[in-house]
């Protein structure tokens, strides 16, 4: 319990022993309730926007029920999201094919009319209210890992429709130069053309533009496995600006800039340069209707907050005027009147702009990569075994993340897919 | 009333109007609850968004597709009852779908609707069958018939479909046609015999939390 809080309550249980006088009891019961409110707004600073239990401390037990009931329904696409990575990483298909399918359901749709999005714009619920389907690089991942696992399906009309989703996503960038900018999506949509025996020619072309100077491997359909690989750490969210209303992303540039499979001793290295960056395609995104709206919140924070301010200050000033009076025998009422509404219409200010909550939703998908790369080479069917190395900027391998790798390429007929990933959940 | 008070009495009014100040949190933003999903025709121009393949959109395929077919000469005037096998329909769209429920449905729609003039052949048992067969030819399992006649039909034609899709995406939201087109191939003669299709065009504006 406050200071202020605590001097105030003392105030009040003073007055129920000792009656006072009509004029004095008004004032003091404003003064103890300004003491007890004044300083209310304030920022309590950035927050992770973890789901309850984590970042945000303990869940409270009395509420726990209906709070983890309804946090999980609007976090349940994070939660997919997270343990699809993970699964993919482990082996597990099934569940990933699960989880991705569940996410994707909600994210491939039209979210209209929605309540909890509805509170997440008004003015006294936060952003993270509306149910989580991520920003544009996490939903493009969803359909990205989705894609991969309808290709090693034997589906690889499937996973150019995942490609081709991942990319109308990204093409919500405010900046015209950023917008469907993923060199993998294009080329791997083409590429699945390809094997389909149509035209990948202009996804190919798309794909060579955004790669800029760095030349992509040319189609080649008679090559049965491909490799998917991933490593560094993805982006994280903050909370930025006065109240936290502006979303920010930090990505720590990871030491692995590069990969290599090495197979057959050494006599077989298969290159697996970064093409796509997923801190740099959650930084170029630009800004968000949203961020207009938390905007608008932010501003009316600050605006009630000073004029509680004032208001406060008029109260004092009012209070002061009536005991001027008094002393000099005139009458102090309107006085005192003006200092009680001017005091209650200044902690109906302040509690306004306590209870505004502009900050931005920070609720991430935490187990992302940071850089995508992708191979495709010719393998006969059977057990192949090799060493994944990962590589520095200079080119030098970092030894403590080298692994070894095992796959068995399948009969003729379907691609062999395989992922490889630095990160192991 | 003193000048001082009515000067007290003046912020009474002000101040509510500087709190109030800046409430409408969505100030500036278009349709921020967004906009249901309408359904389109086809040549009716939309102002965006789109939806993906959806049930009802099978349903009205798979039927307009199945009363197609029976009515045409070779399956109503057949001397013969033909066999067609389904081959795997193609998506180039850009919704990922379980593309064998488009045949399955016109399949069964079929078997209802044409009373036997037609019949469908279950190659993706083929592998089964072939077992099956090899166990009753070595003896290890029992037989009604002869196990080394081959009686495995061949077809007579080939039904498959495609999707194919065009998207637009601008600030107002996202549109999606989606072309639904089916054929049946003659495997004696490779021509199309048949083919029809069906078209629809979805669009729509997802709420400003999401924008």
């Amino acid at each position: 319990m406050s200071e202020p809080v605590r001097r105030s309550m003392k105030l009040c249980y003073m007055h129920l022993l000792i009656p006072p006088t009509h004029a004095s009891f008004w004032r003091q019961l404003g003064l103890a309730a300004l003491l007890a409110c004044s300083g209310c707004a304030s920022y309590e600073g950035a927050s992770s926007g973890g789901a309850p239990g984590t970042a945000l401390g303990p869940a409270k037990v009395s509420s726990a029920d209906r709070k983890v009931a309804s946090a999980a329904a609007r976090d349940r696409v994070l939660f997919d999201y997270r343990a699809a990575a993970t699964a993919l990483r482990t082996g597990k298909d099934a569940e990933a094919k699960a989880r991705l399918d569940d996410a994707i359901a909600l994210i491939g749709g039209i979210i209209t009319n929605s309540e909890d999005a509805k509170r997440a714009r008004s003015l006294f619920s936060g952003e993270s209210e509306k149910t989580f389907i991520g920003e544009p690089y996490e939903r493009v991942m969803a359909y990205y890992y989705r894609g991969i696992l309808y290709w090693r399906d034997g589906e690889p009309d499937n996973a150019r429709a995942c490609f081709r989703s991942a990319q109308l996503i990204d093409s919500d960038s405010e900046n015209a130069q950023y917008k469907a900018d993923y060199v993998l999506l294009d080329y791997l949509e083409g590429l699945a053309s390809v094997k389909l025996e149509a035209d990948g020619s202009d996804s190919y072309q798309r794909a060579q533009e955004r790669a800029g100077s760095r030349v992509l491997p040319p189609y080649t359909p008679t090559n049965n496995v491909l490799i998917f690989a991933e490593y560094g750490y993805g982006p994280r969210k903050i909370a930025a600006g006065q109240y936290g209303e502006q979303l920010r992303f930090v990505t720590e540039d990871s030491p692995t800039h590069a990969a290599r499979l090495v197979l057959d001793n050494g006599q077989k290295i298969v290159p697996l340069p970064a093409f796509d960056d997923l801190g740099y395609q959650a930084a170029t995104r630009g800004g968000r209707v949203m961020d207009h709206i938390l905007g608008n919140k932010a501003v009316f924070k600050s605006n009630v907050d000073a004029a509680g301010n004032v208001a406060l200050v008029g109260a004092v000033i009012a209070n002061d005027q009536a005991r001027r009076r008094e002393r000099q025998g005139r009458d102090g009422d309107d006085a005192n009147l003006a200092a009680v509404g001017l005091g209650i219409l200044g902690l109906i200010g302040k509690a306004a702009s306590a209870a505004t909550t502009p900050n931005a939703d920070t609720r991430q998908w935490d187990n992302l990569p940071q850089r995508l790369s992708f191979a495709t080479l010719a393998l006969p069917p059977g057990e192949h075994a090799g060493t994944l190395q990962f590589l520095d900027r200079s080119g030098n391998v970092l030894e403590r993340r080298t692994r070894t790798v095992t796959f068995t390429v399948q009969e003729a007929g379907r691609d062999t897919v395989i992922f490889l990933s630095e990160l192991k959940y | 009333m003193n000048t001082f008070t009515r000067s007290l009495t003046a912020g009474f009014v002000a101040i509510p109007a500087l709190f109030f100040a800046g409430c409408a949190t969505t100030q500036g933003v278009k349709s921020p609850a967004g906009v249901t999903v309408t359904e389109m025709k086809p040549d009716e121009r939309g102002f965006v968004v789109g939806t993906g393949v959806e049930s009802q959109d099978l349903v009205a395929v798979t039927d307009k597709m199945a009363r197609s077919i029976v009515g045409i000469p070779e399956i109503a005037r057949a001397t013969a009852k033909p066999y067609i096998v389904l081959d795997p329909v193609v998506n180039n769209t850009r919704f990922p779908i379980n593309k064998d429920i488009f045949l399955t449905r016109i399949r069964t729609q079929l078997n209802s609707k044409a009373m036997g003039r037609v019949s469908f052949l279950d190659r993706e048992m083929m592998k089964t069958l072939e077992r099956e067969r090899a166990l009753k030819q070595s003896g290890q399992v029992t037989a009604t018939a002869n196990p080394n006649v081959v009686e495995f039909r061949g077809a007579d034609y080939f039904l498959t479909g495609k999707l194919d899709g065009m998207t637009t995406r601008t600030t107002a939201g996202t549109s999606d046609y989606v072309l639904y087109s089916f054929r049946l191939t003659d495997a004696r003669t490779s021509e199309i015999v048949w083919e029809d299709m069906a078209e629809i065009k979805k669009q729509g504006l997802e709420d400003a939390a999401y924008r």
